[in-house]
């Protein structure tokens, strides 16, 4: 249903520069309850900073006096902050590690709950003036990665490496990534790198966006970061696993059907006892997020939303169906 | 003090008849210092060069950002049509594949140009319907270029810029006739609908918020009833039913507020209006949706004044939206305001006390001059280092045991015990202390031992002579360290970001419930917005405007604080003058 509609919305406006990511039609509107009062915390996730920021303005508007404050500094830092009890939320953009888990579980006596809030595609931006075309999986670790676990024959350091010509084949790439406490820069290494290290010269940067901002003022940049970031001054580079494989471009499409090969789900932790109902306060958050409301607002900050299959999956994992 | 200093600089200056006669003869340079003045005077024009070119740079982005662009429709030689505000440009070279795409006669040009191309980046807003807000086009793609009439930039409560027409317009559920209304109308029309949006919100947040927090209290309170003397105690049961009583009771006005507030919802939605796209497509919404909007190419310049004016009163006034990128800075302004004058308050006492007995009691030795390089040393220290210190020390200890004693009912959620205004402004107190003791010691013993003794011979106690003589005529120096300190206090963001700064905390920390001021509230920074939407926010060439803006604020902020603790210090200076003996 839903890939059908996408390729609709793609074969309407192909003269486009660009196409508006469509919601499932399945996804209920959020239906406000009454008595719902108390104050939220969420820290965590970076690449979810903004997100968080917009669900909180949405759920706000239902709910008045809730009060919401929202911290984003890594993934790293939403377990702590879970288990010491200082966060209601820990949005994350990678899964939690086991040993994670299993500090929560030392405490709790139960493992937290993952909600799967959104789905973003990593991009690779060039700046835009940049010719260079598809990249495959191999090429890319071998840009990125000093042990070239991907199999790549040598390393790669100029444009010219990976098929550039002209002025551009003797300039030398300059890489750009995150810092290590994002899970962004967690989920890139275990997939792009194939579990390898990152080189040295790897520029690591603060924020999403930075990354962005980088690659946009540096000519020979290349940098991974959430798609929603891109901007005029950036394009993204298409992607194939293996040499001779199929390219594939970030966009919503790919990224539900598994062929783009950096995508993932945005997730948002919760400690919800198995044995006892999730208070409203929080449970209502959660509906809302994977509500038609809460998931318009994932296209408004770039990401892609969920199909309703998975948002009534995580609701009835949480028992709020 | 002042006439020794004028007599011995008489004293070095040679008489003017010999100075001129070895200047004369000399074919050194160094030996009358020209070189040197030249070096000196250099470093200082440097200096102000520096410093006048950043604040020209943060002014003049700054300054022009709101006032409102006009809006080019551009026609490309693919018969795409883009509309959108031209925002920058540049030159570029294109690469070898896209010259191979285009016609010999752009070729040319660009050969003309040395391989250059020029550019322009056109903010065309849309977001819902592009999925992008900025686009490049280049010079060669571009059939023609104009500026028509009717073209409307939207400020919308969501989804950001909308730039095209009016398309259609729903009032009071029936569709009208666009030519029956001009722009004036329409405008009067959105007015009433934003004032409708307000008063939903007035009674959301003001009304029913009342509701929520009357709510939560005799939740909490049932729940210290149950700490207190357990869950099956008599008094648990006595209050679990009048709490239950309460809550209905409140349940109820919540029900009343809340269906006021549907009906005003439900008449907004009968006042729409539809927008187009200038490739056609179309959006309808509600008409209190639209924040502004304004006929981009037909206003006249005090039309542009107008938009321009009342986009600095929204910044000013009223809340972010859209994740910080639009909207207002008001909480950020309050919250640096407040965690300023809160640090003030610490450092002020903590400072002078402590100048006071190291300068005035304290016995002149070794142990004493360990403790002033101490101080010294402590103002090198890395900001991040207090704020480490602040949120290990103050929030977790000090603000944990708080909790454990006094709110045990909100736990597991911390009230002192997490990052707030109260331990950022601790924090900064620390990181500013010393800069106070330094400048504090320095202005006490400016003040002249003849003074002192006189008041002691006079029979004055050393407490006497302190308050009366000393302090009173110290107090313009020691305000300097204070200015001193709340410039570096009001721009420090770094440990702020540990111990209490958070992206979005729509609440002040002062409101109408008791205790009326709440420091345990996490709050926002004009600082760590500027971070924030600098380098956080998803679209950072929208958010960099708002950058420079918010930079500007900032700076203007400080200057204003610093201004009015300087006019203080003034007055002062003027009190005492005349008690001098």
């Amino acid at each position: 249903m839903k890939k059908t509609l996408l390729a609709l919305a793609m074969s309407v406006s192909l003269a486009a520069p660009a196409v508006a990511v469509e919601l499932d039609p399945a996804l209920p509107d959020y239906e406000p309850i009454s008595g719902v009062s108390g104050s939220l915390k969420s820290i965590g996730s970076d690449t979810l900073n903004n997100l968080m920021t917009l669900w909180a303005e949405g759920y706000l508007s239902h709910y008045p006096n809730v009060k919401i404050e929202i911290e984003g500094k890594g993934s790293s830092t939403a377990p702590p902050a879970l288990i010491a009890g200082t966060a209601q939320f820990g949005p994350m953009s990678r899964p939690m590690k086991s040993n994670e888990e299993e500090k929560f579980e030392a405490k709790y006596g139960y493992k937290p709950t993952p909600v799967r809030s959104s789905v973003d595609a990593l991009a690779l931006f060039v700046h835009k003036d940049n010719p260079v075309g598809c990249l495959s999986m191999q090429q890319v670790d071998a840009i990125f990665s000093k042990t070239r676990n991907g199999g790549y024959p040598k390393d790669i350091t100029t444009w010219g490496d990976v098929g550039v010509k002209g002025e551009w084949a003797d300039s030398p790439i300059s890489l750009y990534g995150r810092n290590s406490a994002s899970g962004t820069y967690g989920y890139y290494k275990k997939v792009a790198l194939f579990n390898g290290d990152y080189k040295d010269e790897v520029k690591e940067q603060p924020g999403s966006s930075t990354v962005v901002q980088g690659v946009a003022s540096d000519k020979a940049g290349i940098g991974y970061s959430g798609v929603g970031y891109k901007t005029a001054d950036v394009r993204t580079v298409s992607l194939k696993t293996s040499a001779d494989g199929e390219c594939f471009d970030a966009n919503a499409e790919n990224a539900y059907a598994g062929d783009y090969p950096i995508s993932r789900f945005l997730y948002v932790y919760v400690n919800k006892n198995p044995n006892q109902a999730l208070d409203p306060l929080r449970g209502e958050f959660i509906r809302y997020m994977v509500s038609r409301d809460g998931q318009s607002a994932v296209i408004k900050d770039g990401y892609y939303p969920i199909p309703n299959a998975i948002a009534q999956a995580e609701l009835k994992s949480l028992g709020l169906k | 003090m002042s006439t020794n200093t004028e007599t011995t600089s008489n004293h070095a200056e040679p008489k003017p008849g010999m100075n001129a006669a070895s200047r004369r003869y000399t074919t050194d340079l160094t030996a009358t210092g020209e070189p040197f003045l030249w070096g000196l005077g250099g470093a200082l024009a440097l200096g102000i060069l520096l410093v006048v070119g950043f604040l020209v740079l943060i002014f003049w982005n700054g300054i022009a950002t709101f006032w409102p662009k006009p809006i080019e429709v551009v026609t490309l030689n693919s018969g795409t049509v883009v509309a959108g505000e031209p925002t920058r440009d540049n030159v570029f070279k294109p690469g070898d594949g896209l010259l191979e795409r285009l016609t010999e006669q752009d070729r040319e040009i660009i050969d003309s140009n040395v391989g250059f191309a020029h550019r322009v980046l056109y903010r065309t807003g849309n977001y819902d319907l592009y999925n992008e807000d900025f686009r490049w086009v280049s010079d060669f793609e571009i059939a023609k270029v104009e500026t028509p009439p009717g073209m409307y930039l939207f400020e919308r409560q969501e989804w950001g810029v909308f730039i095209g027409r009016i398309a259609g317009l729903v009032l009071d559920g029936e569709s009208r006739n666009l030519s029956d209304y001009d722009r004036a109308a329409i405008q009067e029309q959105q007015e009433a609908a934003r004032e409708r949006f307000e008063e939903i919100r007035h009674i959301e947040r003001d009304e029913i918020g009342e509701v929520n927090y009357y709510m939560e209290q005799a939740r909490l309170d049932l729940k210290r009833v149950a700490l207190d003397h357990g869950r099956d105690s008599g008094e648990y049961r006595q209050a679990e039913r009048e709490t239950e009583q309460q809550i209905t009771e409140l349940q109820r006005e919540y029900e009343q507020l809340a269906a006021r507030a549907e009906a005003i919802k439900e008449t907004d939605r009968r006042y729409r209006i539809t927008l187009e796209e200038i490739g056609g497509e179309q959006k309808e919404l509600p008409l209190s949706e639209i924040v502004r909007f304004y006929p981009a190419n037909d206003l006249s310049p005090f039309g542009k004044a107008a938009v321009y004016f009342s986009r600095w009163g929204e910044f000013l006034t009223s809340e972010p939206r859209e994740a910080n990128t639009e909207g207002g800075v008001l909480p950020a302004i309050f919250g640096t305001v407040a965690m300023t004058l809160i640090m003030v308050v610490f450092v002020a006492p903590l400072g002078v006390i402590t100048a006071l007995y190291l300068r005035e009691y304290a016995k002149q030795g070794r142990l004493v001059s360990i403790v002033r390089i101490s101080v010294n040393n402590l103002a090198g220290v890395p900001s991040i280092v207090y704020g480490v210190f602040g949120l290990g020390f103050f929030a977790y200890t000090l603000g944990g045991g708080i909790d454990a004693l006094f709110y045990p009912e909100r736990l597991p959620s911390p009230t002192f015990g997490t990052g707030g205004i109260l331990w950022a402004s601790l924090t900064l107190a620390l990181l500013t202390v010393p800069v106070v003791i330094v400048a504090s010691e320095e202005a006490l013993s400016a003040v002249p031992r003849s003074m002192r003794e006189g008041s002691l011979a006079c029979g004055a106690s050393t407490w006497q002579t302190l308050r009366r003589v000393v302090l009173p005529r110290a107090m313009p120096g020691i305000m300097t360290g204070l200015i001193l300190a709340m410039a570096r206090g009001a721009g420090e963001v770094a440990p702020l970001m540990l111990v209490g700064v958070v992206k979005l905390a729509p609440e002040l920390p002062v409101d109408g419930f008791f205790p009326y001021v709440h420091l345990e509230r996490s709050f926002m920074h004009l600082g760590f917005h500027i971070f924030d939407v600098g380098f956080q926010s998803r679209n950072s060439e929208a958010g960099k405007p708002m950058v420079y803006v918010t930079t500007m604020l900032l700076l203007a902020l400080i200057v204003l604080m610093n201004a009015s603790a300087i006019y203080i210090r003034n007055r002062l200076k003027k009190r005492f003058a005349g008690s001098a003996f």
